[in-house]
């Protein structure tokens, strides 16, 4: 099973439901302005966000959990990683950080304990522990207007595009995160631009895990390659200078 | 020797800054010490430390492919530097990452935990083994001192060629890795530098770069050392440098015209100009400069040369790792100087066991004299006129050390105060309410406050038995103290309790035992409250207790106070739901809500948020709907 989130920009009215759910389901402490932190409200101690736009369009921020994640994949400890359901959890333990992870994201959505001396890469896990007790993640199901829904993959896509049908001309004819960056498991409608969420201006559809597995298959042939070409090189030269009986072959 | 001992005080002193910033990192943590934000987790610590760091120790492996590999003879007297140059370089990696890593303590993980997809785990793999690679390449000088490890050293020396042959591989593979740590962040990343060669142009660069480093690190020890410049070793090293630069140029300006990506050098924008500055600093000047013979002979050719390609690949790197990335994530990264120092002081840190290396150990065919050791005059009394003449005497290392101490407590003295606490908020001071009978909250002087009904309040909640429902303190010498008078800041608590004016003879001239319990470890825990001396401090009908030694923020305090009751009132009544609700008292926000302004200023603010009654959905939905058609 493949869990996900629909947000539906055009039913959400901004009243932070989910904000306050999800700090009250993961413990999260008061936050405050802090100058690392960006202007979207995400920090190490808000894993949602309600973005603001003019024409008060209310834009839920929140981890895409990416269907192959960026940041799993950049890991060098496998902190972050993939479950079966299709969330990207965090291990603590595990983590050195490098932030790598947080470079990798095209949403810039893992924030920092920038202030702790013991500090840990911070998102959101889709309350990863009451999906796996057959609950739901404690924003959709604090969402008093039902603009944040929860349920698998497949079927929130079909619902997003029998919505589109249904509406013709109220939402933008696209389900975002149907397939960006390989396709993410929050989707969103809306009836205005959320290329905003992602770094970068263009529409990327290809995979990024997929843009460095080639340099990383290349590896060891890379490394057995040039092992090899430096021991030829060096058998040639050797002999060369045994045949001329002159070790001193080298000239400016 | 001067110029030896010069050099050396500046490094310790250098030294000396970062361990004083070093501690203050690891006590307050990064946010205290860097100016690294969420949409710049990396700054000069990796792009200078680990990526400039590793492409500048490129010379090791440069330099023992062309003497073992190549068999060119007459480049032996580089090698030892080089090697030496590469194992000190990768230990100034290891030791800033550690102070980048958020839990250093964690970086052996690597070892026990794999993730073979990421170009990370690669590189700190090869990191590991390389610089165990160098270090057996480089521990023969070291040994040879004593005739006890000959042994040992003999092995060493056996197997110099398969460690050679392992280090040129494992070197190919993480300087080229470096750059596949780039290719997942295509949105990031400016398209001139964007490219699914990086790796390749990673690698080429290196030796590059490798060549050069090896140049200007013998041109400067042989000045430092007034010894007469390897000028002739230099100038072949330029040569060579020519070629692999060449082929640099071509490769990554093939790869951006196959792009298409041609137009964008000349675009005008900042990176344009950037990118141009980049390839005339590390290619193009070095190429014209190093194909003429006698420039490429004379010292200061090789000089210029050599410092560009260095400070070119290394701007590069910088480039690479963060500077062209500003304009995707829209966040201006400068470093501070508490960040630039760590890197300094690292580099120097290295240097001067550089320094020691050549000076006790067998890397020069000669070793210089010890500049320590150099003759000096003491100052004589000159008995006629009763002074002491000549320039007083202080010991070399007593000067090492002084600029040390020296330097370590100035970092300390010049320290923000803000950075070490480390709380990295901006602070804003809460402005009075104003008025009398209706009185204007807003704290932060944004006109996005509250007219609060004073008069109102008093009347409905039951005349002065309500008082202590909101007042629940009152300063010495106060009759219901304002709001504003505690919670003096916006969003951060404040500390309202003088322990230094009770301590202080100027002030309440109290004994340590007069507020803690005595023969026990003092602390707030063991400390009296503040209305067991100031018994009037605390309205006796107060309904809120006050047992903290810090207010909480103005505006939770506001929000708390003033929601918690609303929320009641809403519920017990539902004729009143609306009280609930943030128009209630934010009367002039749009449609219900906070101005769109306000929120997205503070976007943490709300921590408290109103539940909104099940009656009142219904209306701001359709509300919202038809916003949306």
């Amino acid at each position: 099973m493949s869990v996900a989130i629909l947000t539906d920009v055009t039913k959400c009215i901004g009243c932070l439901e989910c904000v306050a759910a999800c700090k009250k389901t993961n413990g999260l402490e008061l936050d405050h302005p802090r100058t690392w932190q960006r202007d979207d409200g995400l920090s190490a101690r808000n894993w949602t966000s309600i973005v603001r736009k003019p024409d008060k369009k209310y834009i839920r921020k929140q981890c895409r959990h990416c269907l192959e994640p960026a940041c799993a994949s950049a890991c060098p400890v496998g902190a972050l990683h993939q479950t079966k359901e299709g969330v990207v959890v965090y291990d603590g333990s595990k983590c050195l950080g490098c932030r790598y992870c947080m470079m990798a994201c095209p949403y810039g959505i893992p924030r920092y304990d920038w202030d702790e001396p013991v500090p840990y890469v911070r998102k959101c896990i889709m309350c990863y522990d009451k999906i796996t007790e057959g609950s739901e993640p404690g924003c959709t199901s604090a969402c008093p207007t039902g603009a944040t829904i929860f349920g698998e993959r497949d079927q929130l896509i079909a619902e997003a595009h029998k919505r589109i049908k249904e509406n013709p001309g109220k939402y933008i004819d696209k389900v975002w995160g149907e397939h960006d960056f390989g396709g993410t498991s929050v989707l969103y409608l809306s009836d205005i631009d959320l290329g905003f969420l992602s770094y970068g201006s263009r529409p990327d559809y290809t995979s990024l895990p997929a843009r460095t597995a080639p340099a990383m298959k290349a590896v060891p042939y890379a490394f057995a390659g040039m092992g090899g070409v430096m021991y030829g090189i060096n058998w040639i030269i050797k002999r060369r200078q045994k045949l001329a009986g002159n070790p001193e072959t080298d000239k400016d | 020797m001067d110029r030896v001992q010069t050099t050396k005080t500046v490094l310790w002193m250098l030294t000396g800054l970062a361990a004083a910033v070093g501690i203050t990192r690891f006590i307050f943590g990064l946010g205290a010490t860097t100016n690294l934000t969420d949409a710049t987790p990396w700054g000069v610590w990796i792009g200078f430390d680990v990526m400039a760091g590793v492409a500048l120790a490129g010379g090791g492996f440069v330099m023992t492919a062309i003497f073992y590999v190549f068999k060119r003879e007459k480049y032996h007297d580089l090698v030892k530097p080089a090697v030496l140059t590469a194992f000190l370089g990768y230990l100034a990696v290891i030791f800033g990452l550690l102070f980048d890593l958020g839990l250093p303590w964690n970086i052996w993980h690597m070892i026990i935990y794999w993730n073979p997809h990421s170009p990370l785990f690669e590189v700190g793999w090869c990191v590991m083994l390389y610089t165990t690679v160098l270090l057996l390449e480089f521990s023969p000088v070291p040994l040879e001192e004593t005739s006890h490890y000959a042994k040992v050293r003999n092995i060493l020396m056996k197997f110099r060629f398969p460690l050679v042959l392992l280090g040129i591989m494992l070197s190919t593979l993480h300087q080229s890795s470096l750059g596949s740590l780039f290719l997942i962040m295509p949105q990031k990343l400016h398209d001139l530098w964007y490219t699914s060669i990086l790796p390749i142009e990673f690698f080429i660069s290196a030796v590059g770069l490798g060549l050069m480093m090896v140049s200007l690190e013998s041109l400067v020890s042989h000045w430092l050392y007034r010894r007469k410049p390897e000028s002739d070793l230099v100038s072949g090293l330029a040569k060579f440098a020519v070629w692999v630069l060449a082929i640099y140029f071509i490769v990554k300006m093939a790869d951006i015209i196959i792009a298409g990506e041609f137009g964008l050098i000349f675009s005008g924008t900042w990176e344009s100009y950037l990118f141009i500055l980049e390839m005339l600093m590390s290619v193009i000047i070095p190429i014209i400069l190093f194909s003429i013979p006698s420039v490429r002979r004379s010292p200061g050719g090789q000089w210029i040369g050599s410092t560009l390609v260095v400070f070119g690949m290394i701007f590069n790197r910088l480039n690479v790792g963060g500077i062209t990335m500003m304009s995707a994530t829209g966040d201006t990264y400068v470093p501070s100087w508490t960040e630039i120092s760590i890197s300094l002081g690292v580099v120097s840190a290295v240097a001067l066991i550089f320094l020691f290396a050549v000076e006790k150990l067998h890397v020069w065919e000669q070793r210089p004299s010890h500049p320590e050791s150099a003759p000096h005059t003491r100052p004589a009394f000159d008995h006629a006129s009763e002074v002491w003449l000549g320039t007083p005497f202080a010991a070399a290392r007593t000067k090492y050390s002084l600029a040390f101490v020296l330097a370590f407590a100035v970092g300390f003295a010049v320290m923000p105060e803000a950075k070490v606490e480390g709380s990295g908020a901006s602070l804003v001071t809460v402005e009075k309410a104003r008025g009398g009978d209706t009185l204007y909250i807003d704290g932060n002087h944004d006109t996005y406050g509250t007219s609060f009904k004073h008069a109102l309040h008093v009347d409905s909640l039951g005349q002065k038995q309500s008082c202590a429902i909101c007042h629940h303190m009152n300063m010495p010498l106060d009759e219901q103290s304002g709001c504003w008078e505690c919670h003096r800041n916006m969003y951060t608590p404040t500390d309202v309790f003088g322990h230094d004016w009770h301590a202080n003879p100027e002030g309440g001239r109290l004994a340590c035992n007069q507020c803690h319990t005595e023969n026990q470890e003092r602390s707030e825990a063991n400390a009296k409250k503040c209305d067991q001396c100031h018994t009037d401090l605390i309205p006796a009908a107060a309904t809120i207790k006050v047992d903290s030694y810090s207010a909480p923020a103005y505006v939770d305090a506001m929000h708390e106070l003033c929601v918690t009751c609303h929320r009641e009132r809403a519920a017990a009544d539902t004729t009143r739901a609306a009280m609930a609700l943030c128009t209630a008292c934010h009367a002039d926000a749009p449609s219900g809500y906070l101005k769109a302004e306000i929120m997205e200023e503070l976007p943490a603010v709300r921590s408290h948020p109103v539940i909104l009654p099940e009656q009142s959905v219904a209306e701001p939905q359709t509300q919202g709907e038809t916003g949306g058609r």
